[in-house]
């Protein structure tokens, strides 16, 4: 089979892993070396779907052994099928990285035959590209659930980052969508990959050559809207992942209908806004010092698809605001909406220097169409109507709607996935994935 | 009114800004030579560049406010903005006045002014630290055409140098005119014009293609959105990424 129709199909089945980010990971090259990579990550080109393509995503082998439901390289499904040599996808990978088209590779793979035997090819590939090419650039390594230990403690020695996609909020949906994996299998490697990287951590501490584990740490993704769970069990799942097993990031993927099965949802479209929200709400967790069971309990479980995590949140505590900017603390500042990491921290900055005026908010990046009814400046109230739930609300959904109809692509934006962060003049600086 | 003018280097403009001070004036614009309407009314001074004069003026940026201010300043240069020239000596005035704790003060225009446009002109040197886009020539010669809306090769320069250090590689802004050649020892930044058609390598057409096919391939067709792609990707940049181009 020719590479360009190899390519055609691997990258074809890659391509509903969402991440493709190559942060986390800040290397120099080494004498002799080919590439770096650089703490922030880097875009190289953003997919006609407006994802970005840092990484070289592609699948070592769709030939699967599985019979998932939700997925496209289950055994049953009759699709053109291909598997790389290891030769081929450095050669690849090394001209891609050469020309500046990519930042590193991101590899992953169905089962061929079974985990550990196709665990060993791909960390062949990834063998070769360290020691034979050189190749000092990003690394993303799907680990193979129910490959042995051994297997991925090796390949977590080679590359930047690692990750094992959970699928499932819950044991249930699992049982349900892809009857031949455990939720063993998937949480066992994560834990291991995560024990890895605390012990390298501590080794670094007193060896200097000790080598990293998994310097850019490890994520996972789970589909959202092909089972039942609800949101808030997504969001204690995740918060859990964060806590107990560190993870950098969970991904969300709204679920495409790849094929109709009973078990399956028939949906015309995958279910975009609501992964929004979840990824809305994953940076209040991560970056805002939210708890899951703030924003979402059991008399509330699901999102409300037109108000964003935060103004829902906000609006049920309405008895904490309004807020002062001009005395208000970080913590608190982080509350508001309209108000994110980067406008929080320049109003602490700018306000030793004198108290700010109403005006001050707008220059330091404040979305004021949403913090103005929840803030006082120098003791004003400037949101010009009662400050009650309900007409907060509505006044919340008119502006949504506004600029919605002016901007129908802002829901699903990439840039939308930082609620708050950025104000118009910030657009350019989340490129750099400063976060 | 009274206007100086510099020669467009960032030497003239320090030079500008030390002369400035020891004549005990105050320009009301500082502006490079090329950049100038006519106006009848401006009293106008050439300045001319004295490179030991700018020394001091860096030196004194750098140690008397900070070097992030001489960042700042370097990147709204960069900018080649009318106004550059101005703003950066309205923002130097207020820093040497109150010392490198001045950058906090984002209420005032001066310094927010100076934040915006060098993180603009920051932003496009990290897109295009990705956006770039090398193709083997003949020779073994990784070229990569550009045309940034700010002078940023300069700045992309030592990201390239730890990344390909044993690659041939030649950085060409076209507009500008400007290149950086790297023969995998030293590196140097200069006028560039191409007059000959280049030539590409044997296998290059055929990563190219790779690409492309890639690129096609990896995106998700119920979620496409040209709206998004671009925002993130401005059509400006289109013209020499190999897998939008023809």
């Amino acid at each position: 089979m020719e590479l360009l129709d190899k390519l055609k199909i691997l990258a074809d089945a890659a391509k509903y892993d969402v991440s493709c980010s190559s942060s986390g990971s800040n290397k120099k090259n080494k004498k002799d070396g080919l590439g770096n990579s650089c703490y922030s990550g880097i875009c190289h080109s953003w997919a006609d779907d407006g994802r970005c393509i840092s990484l070289l995503k592609i699948l070592f082998t769709n030939h699967c052994i599985y019979d998932c439901t939700y997925c496209i390289n289950r055994v049953s499904n009759a699709v053109p099928r291909a598997t790389f040599t290891p030769d081929e996808l450095v050669d690849i990978t090394i001209n891609f990285y050469k020309r500046n088209y990519i930042e590193g590779l991101f590899l992953s793979s169905a089962v061929l035959k079974n985990p550990n035997y196709t665990m060993e090819l791909m960390l062949e590939a990834v063998r070769k590209l360290r020691e034979q090419e050189n190749f000092n650039g990003y690394i993303h390594l799907k680990a193979i659930p129910g490959a042995d230990n051994y297997l991925i403690e090796r390949a977590g020695k080679y590359v930047d980052r690692m990750s094992v996609n959970i699928e499932f909020p819950s044991e249930r949906s699992l049982k349900l969508l892809a009857p031949q994996k455990e939720r063993e299998t998937i949480i066992r490697p994560m834990s291991f990959i995560s024990s890895k990287i605390i012990e390298g951590i501590e080794d670094k501490r007193k060896y200097k050559k000790a080598f990293d584990f998994v310097p850019a740490g490890q994520t996972t993704q789970l589909i959202v809207g092909a089972t039942p769970d609800n949101d808030a069990n997504i969001l204690r799942l995740s918060e859990a992942l964060y806590k107990r097993f560190s993870l950098k990031r969970v991904y969300y993927s709204a679920y495409v209908p790849v094929s109709s099965h009973p078990n399956l949802p028939s949906i015309s479209a995958p279910p975009l806004v609501r992964e929004h929200r979840l990824y809305q709400a994953d940076w209040l967790l991560r970056f805002y010092g939210f708890n899951a069971h703030e924003l979402l309990n059991e008399t509330h479980q699901n999102f409300d698809i037109d108000l964003d995590p935060k103004c829902d949140w906000a609006l049920r505590n309405i008895h904490l605001f309004p807020v002062e900017v001009n005395y208000a603390d970080y913590e608190l500042l982080l509350r508001i909406p309209g108000v994110g990491v980067k406008s929080a921290r320049r109003i602490i900055a700018s306000r030793r220097f004198g108290s700010l005026d109403y005006a001050d908010l707008n220059k330091l990046g404040v979305v004021l169409k949403r913090a103005r009814y929840f803030i006082t400046c120098k003791g004003r109230y400037y949101g010009g109507i009662n400050m009650d739930v309900h007409s907060i609300k509505e006044q919340l959904l008119i502006n949504a709607k506004n600029s919605r109809s002016l901007d129908s692509g802002e829901q699903v934006s990439l840039f939308s996935l930082y609620p708050d962060l950025l104000s118009t003049g910030d657009k350019l600086s989340s490129i750099t994935g400063e976060l | 009114m009274l206007y100086y003018f510099y020669d467009g280097s960032f030497d003239g403009l320090l030079t500008a800004i030390y002369q400035a001070y020891y004549r005990g004036e105050t320009p009301s614009r500082i502006v490079a030579a090329g950049d100038f309407q006519e106006s009848l009314l401006a009293e106008k001074v050439y300045i001319r560049t004295e490179t030991e004069q700018s020394q001091r003026v860096y030196v004194s940026i750098q140690t008397k406010i900070s070097r992030q201010a001489l960042r700042n300043v370097f990147y709204v240069y960069l900018s080649e903005l009318p106004d550059a020239g101005t703003w950066i000596y309205e923002y130097l005035r207020l820093g040497w006045k109150i010392g490198k704790e001045f950058d906090r003060m984002l209420s005032d225009g001066r310094v927010l002014r100076v934040h915006k446009i060098s993180q603009r002109v920051n932003g496009e040197r990290h897109r295009m630290m990705g956006l770039i886009r090398f193709r083997c020539l003949e020779g073994n010669i990784y070229y990569a055409p550009i045309s940034p809306q700010y002078n940023i090769v300069g700045l992309v320069i030592p990201h390239f140098l730890d990344r390909f250090p044993g690659q041939n590689w030649i950085i060409h802004d076209v507009n500008r005119k400007i290149g950086v050649f790297y023969n995998g020892e030293t590196w140097s930044l200069g006028d560039m014009d191409l007059e000959n058609e280049i030539e590409l390598s044997n296998g290059e057409k055929l990563y190219q293609s790779l690409w492309k096919e890639y690129f096609k391939s990896i995106a998700i067709k119920d979620r496409v959105n040209p709206k998004l792609q671009k925002r993130n990707l401005p059509v400006r940049y289109w013209r020499f990424l190999i897998e939008k181009g023809q």
